[in-house]
């Protein structure tokens, strides 16, 4: 299963106390899936564990991504893999310019790939940053700034996607990058992931609201509940769940207490 | 009066070093007492006030007690150092009096060519006594005086007297106590009413010897509406070429690495350095024109002169024996600047010495080992899933052929497979042998371009290597009879075997040239095919290669052709421990750099700034001393009417610094700024920060600190602002930000407010941050190395501060921390 992320029976600790009991989810390249849940379920906890987050705790489970286990992989090697996070809350890099953070990132992937890689020419980086700059509707002066150093909400969301157009990665994992945004704002930034996405590409996206697929149509739809992934099915599970509210999940799954 | 005079005590010297022989004219004992001081005064030929003001300076000296605050000063002893040491009796201006020994230092340095290129005036500062200093021709006219504070006393002695300890009293602390009582060299500058000086005027300063303090003081007075901005600082010479037994790029190298130094031996890199440059680089291609690199024009080069070893005999007939082979032999190589090099002239190649873990090798194994780099592949057969090494001749290598068989019967204990294709008249030996192919492998590398020897091959003593080499040649060369002699050629597509087995032959006593066949299309019997680049190894035996000399250690290898190309780029140069040597394409060339001697040295200055009215005065420093130097310096400027004084200080080096850039503020509109950043690793103390006075009604104060510490170094913000009364409507505003990059890493802070008067705007921030492990995940989740990532947050996080400097000091800033940075991870 080369072209496909396979979580299996993950369990995760935070500060000893279990967090994912139990998560299988396999999202293939080509698809999006919407993880769904309310919060504390779980979900930007397995976002974190995917990408390689030092403070996690991994029990039991695998993670498979192009044939290995990845929990054992720094996440600079998983992102080199292709794996890609978009963060909820990015921190600030004061002092370091967007277009400086973007420009090292794409040649420490070049160096990987082959260690004589003198980098990307300047002039053609710029034309890249330019081209994807656009595509967010961003202006050219964004990326002179520092990486989410006084930035809106709507900025910092945006230069997530933005990092994810110039990555271009082949696993994508977008943790509430509808949350914090008017909705002019959830419309640009979807646009965008729409535009970004392609058939050489799997999209993970984590949502607390339905209200983001209305631009991103998902083929597939998890609803994540107290650390385990206690539904899934296609599109139409998200109207369901809008409609039910999360309040139907808790009488449904709410665990029997064994005596 | 007891001078010791022309003691050549040999401290710190060494071969062809750049610590030259100490030849001084005088040095004083050790220690100092009223003797010593009215000494220093009396041989500098000093008027009675000037002595009168050290002796003053002394007692003040002993009298204060040892600040005991800041840093740990407990382990300076006062008694062991030389307070004053005069290089030279005689003061010149122009380079050719300078005296020989210590103008190669300077040339070291790269100081001549410095000056040429962007300095308007360069005053170097050999320990004690500035030497040399000269000043470009129209910055005279303009009545700029910029000369060594020795010379200001006696050409300028009423303006000297004037100013003198006018802003930086000998009473002020113990330290500027001690400068007062024995200072020697530093710089004067004196600028005219409105002149502005446009170009940095630049200063060298180093510390030569051991337990030697160094005294400087420098005094600038920016009279009405003047500028000028002085840096401070040590600007490396460079070049971009490889270096080393391995020959990486210079660029690639990284402090802790080890290189081969002009002895063949190695030696640890304890620091690289980078500039940018533009101008000609000098290219020198040797007898091997594979081996031509380039370096800047005042890097050293190590050579004999051709000129020195001269035969004397007349011309003979038709042939005039131009180098007298003996000579030669016995000539001391020098340290030679590039740009003064001459076609003929003798480069230095030394033999890279074998070193390190010796495995035993059968003489049986290096000699198939040398077959397998001249016709070898080892692989595994697709089908049969067999480990192969397998060995290709021409049908009439029958003698190699033989070899080749017992060899691997002998080696494997099998029976090799011959097979004979006549078609093509080449016959293949193979066997099935994983042991062998896995030797084959580790050892001598894999594929046509990409053979090359083990460090465990390289490391063997010459007699050992002499049947790998035979084999190789056996298998692969050509040789041509020259009358009694012989030319022999191999052929590789591999370039780092080609520089080994030079490196191999060289510790044979045999001296090859490298030439590059380039590569390319070609059409053979119809066919469009690429050829690879070839390079051939050529060499004679039983006779000399050209005017090649072995000199035993070394090779002595003339220059056939030295070209000038222009150049706009980053150039390199690496700080290597003694000899200060490495290797650039095999040929010895020199450090250049600040020495780092085991004792404790003092560098104890005083800077004094006057900025008149509506003038400006910015002073620049990247200190980088070696980290056993006590920095202690007081730096001080006093600002009058709408004047301003800006202080750019950088911290990286030393021990111990203590160092807090004043300004007095001493009339309405006086401005002053001081931008200070530290780097603290481990064992050094940066103490560092900034001091505004302000005196009068409507003055400016702005001080941004930055420090960062790591692997348990320490960083101490200290600064002091006092506003006096009435002093109305001024201007305060304080920001020191630390970061510090592990746990045994400490930061403080001590800021002083003494505010006297109500009507004043104050602003002050302080923070302390650690580079946070959600920083370093954000940054690695994008595939940035762990190590990457930390260097970024630092640079980052001194951005601001280091956008204010003049670009190359800000590339050389960011370089310094980045080297401070390699090798630690947050």
């Amino acid at each position: 299963m080369e072209d496909a992320l396979i979580i299996q029976d993950l369990h995760v600790r935070v500060e000893g106390k279990p967090v994912l009991r139990g998560v299988d989810l396999t999202v293939r390249k080509g698809e999006i899936h919407a993880l769904m849940g309310p919060n504390g379920s779980g979900k930007t906890t397995l976002a974190y564990v995917l990408m390689g987050h030092p403070a996690y705790s991994v029990d039991q489970g695998e993670v498979l991504w192009k044939g290995q286990n990845i929990l054992e992989l720094p996440p600079d090697e998983r992102a080199h893999l292709g794996l890609f996070l978009a963060f909820q809350y990015p921190v600030a890099v004061p002092g370091v310019t967007v277009a400086n953070f973007l420009r090292a990132a794409l040649n420490e992937r070049r160096k990987r790939l082959n260690p004589e890689d003198k980098g990307i020419p300047i002039p053609e980086f710029r034309k890249l940053l330019r081209e994807k700059l656009a595509l967010l509707g961003l202006e050219d002066s964004f990326a002179a700034r520092y990486v989410n150093d006084g930035f809106s909400g709507g900025e910092k969301k945006r230069l997530e996607i933005l990092q994810m157009a110039v990555l271009q990665p082949e696993m994508a994992i977008l943790d509430e990058t509808d949350s914090g945004l008017d909705i002019d704002g959830v419309r640009t930034v979807a646009e965008g992931i729409n535009r970004i996405f392609n058939p050489n590409m799997g999209i993970l996206l984590i949502t607390h609201y339905q209200r983001i697929l209305n631009y991103i149509k998902p083929h597939f739809v998890h609803v994540m509940y107290n650390g385990r992934v206690v539904a899934s099915g296609g599109p139409d599970l998200a109207l369901e769940l809008e409609e039910k509210g999360y309040e139907w999940l808790r009488e449904q799954f709410v665990e029997q207490p064994t005596s | 009066m007891a001078a010791e005079t022309f003691d050549l005590s040999e401290l710190g010297t060494y071969k062809y070093g750049f610590s030259m022989p100490e030849r001084y004219a005088y040095k004083a004992r050790k220690g100092l007492s009223r003797e010593i001081v009215e000494e220093i005064s009396w041989l500098k030929g000093e008027p009675d006030w000037m002595r009168e003001f050290r002796l003053q300076a002394l007692e003040i000296f002993l009298r204060k007690p040892m600040p005991t605050w800041g840093a740990d000063l407990s382990t300076i002893d006062f008694d062991d150092i030389y307070y004053y040491i005069k290089p030279t009796d005689k003061k010149s201006r122009s380079w050719d009096e300078v005296p020989e020994e210590i103008r190669r230092t300077f040339e070291l340095l790269g100081i001549p060519e410095a000056e040429r290129r962007f300095l308007a005036g360069v005053g170097a500062q050999y320990e004690s006594e500035v030497v040399y200093h000269n000043l470009q021709e129209h910055l005279r006219k303009l009545g700029v005086i910029f000369v060594d504070t020795d010379t200001a006393v006696r050409e300028y002695p009423d303006l000297v007297r004037e100013y003198f300890g006018t802003v930086v009293p000998p009473d002020d602390n113990k330290f500027a106590a001690l400068n007062s009582a024995v200072w020697s060299g530093g710089s004067f500058i004196y600028v005219p009413p409105g002149v502005h000086v446009d170009l940095p005027l630049q200063a060298y300063f180093r510390i030569n010897a051991q337990n030697v303090g160094q005294f400087e003081r420098t005094l600038i007075i920016a009279e009405e509406g003047a500028f000028v901005h002085y840096v401070e600082g040590c600007l490396p010479a460079g070049e971009q070429v490889s270096i080393g037994d391995r020959w990486v790029n210079i660029e690639a190298v990284k402090p802790g690495d080890f290189v081969v130094t002009e002895t063949g031996r190695k030696a640890k890199v304890r620091a690289v350095m980078v500039r940018p440059y533009r101008g000609d680089l000098i290219e020198i291609q040797p007898v091997s024109r594979y081996n031509t690199f380039r370096l800047t024009p005042e890097h050293p080069v190590l050579v004999v002169r051709r000129e020195t070893v001269r035969a004397r005999r007349r011309a003979r007939g038709a042939w005039l024996p131009e180098v007298d082979t003996a000579q030669l032999l016995q000539a001391q190589p020098t340290y030679v600047p590039a740009g003064e090099l001459r076609e003929g002239d003798f480069l230095v190649f030394p033999k890279v010495q074998a070193e390190g873990y010796r495995p035993h090798f059968t003489l049986e194994l290096l000699r198939l080992l040398g077959y397998y780099l001249a016709e070898g592949s080892a692989y595994i057969h697709r089908t049969l899933r067999q480990p192969v090494v397998a060995f290709s001749f021409g049908e009439h290598e029958i003698r190699a052929i033989e070899e080749v068989k017992r060899l691997i019967q002998k080696v494997t204990g099998k029976k090799p497979q011959v097979v004979h294709v006549r078609g093509k008249h080449a016959v293949t030996i193979s066997v099935y042998s994983r042991e062998l192919m896995e030797f084959c492998l580790e050892h001598a590398g894999k594929g046509a371009a990409d053979k090359r020897l083990s460090e465990a091959v390289m490391a063997l003593p010459p007699e050992q290597t002499a049947p790998l080499l035979e084999a190789y040649f056996a298998g692969d060369g050509n040789r041509w009879p020259r009358g009694s002699a012989e030319l022999r050629r191999i052929a590789t597509a591999s370039e780092t075997l080609a520089r080994q087995i030079q490196e191999l032959l060289a510790r044979q006593g045999i001296y090859a040239s490298i030439r590059v066949r380039k590569g390319g299309s070609d059409f053979i019997q119809g066919r469009r095919i690429h050829r690879r680049d070839q390079f051939i190894l050529t060499w004679t035996r039983g006779r000399r290669m050209g005017e090649v000399r072995d000199a035993g250690d070394y090779f002595l290898v003339p220059i056939k052709a030295i070209r000038r190309v222009p150049y706009d780029g980053f150039v390199f140069n690496l700080d290597v421990e003694e000899p200060n040597s490495y290797l650039v394409r095999g040929f010895a060339v020199h450090n250049c750099t600040a020495p780092i001697y085991t004792t404790d040295s003092l560098h104890s200055a005083v800077v004094e700034i006057i900025v008149k009215p509506g003038a400006r005065v910015r002073y620049t420093t990247i200190q980088n001393w070696s980290t056993n130097v006590y920095n202690l310096v007081t730096k001080r400027s006093a600002v009058y009417r709408d004047g301003v004084m800006e202080w750019v200080d950088g911290n990286l080096g030393s021990k111990v610094t203590m160092k807090y850039p004043s300004v007095y503020l001493m009339e309405p509109g006086a401005r002053g700024e001081i931008l200070s950043i530290a780097f603290a690793g481990r064992g050094q103390h940066q103490d560092a920060g900034g001091k505004a006075i302000h005196a009068a009604p409507h003055t400016s104060s702005r001080i941004i600190s930055k420090s960062i510490s790591k692997d348990g170094g320490r960083t101490s913000y200290r600064g002091l602002v006092r506003v006096y009364p009435g002093a109305e409507g001024a201007k305060v505003s304080v920001n020191c930000d630390a970061l510090i990059l592990d746990e045994i890493s400490r930061s403080d802070t001590y800021p002083y407010m003494e505010i006297e008067e109500d009507n004043v705007t104050i602003g002050h921030e302080a923070t302390v941050s650690k580079i946070s492990d959600e920083q370093l995940f954000y940054l690695m989740s994008r595939g940035i190395s762990q190590e990457e990532a930390a260097a970024m947050i630092v640079t980052g996080f001194v951005e601001p501060l280091v956008k204010e400097l003049p670009m190359e000091y800000a590339v050389e800033m960011n370089r310094l921390i980045r080297l401070q940075m390699s090798g630690s991870v947050g």
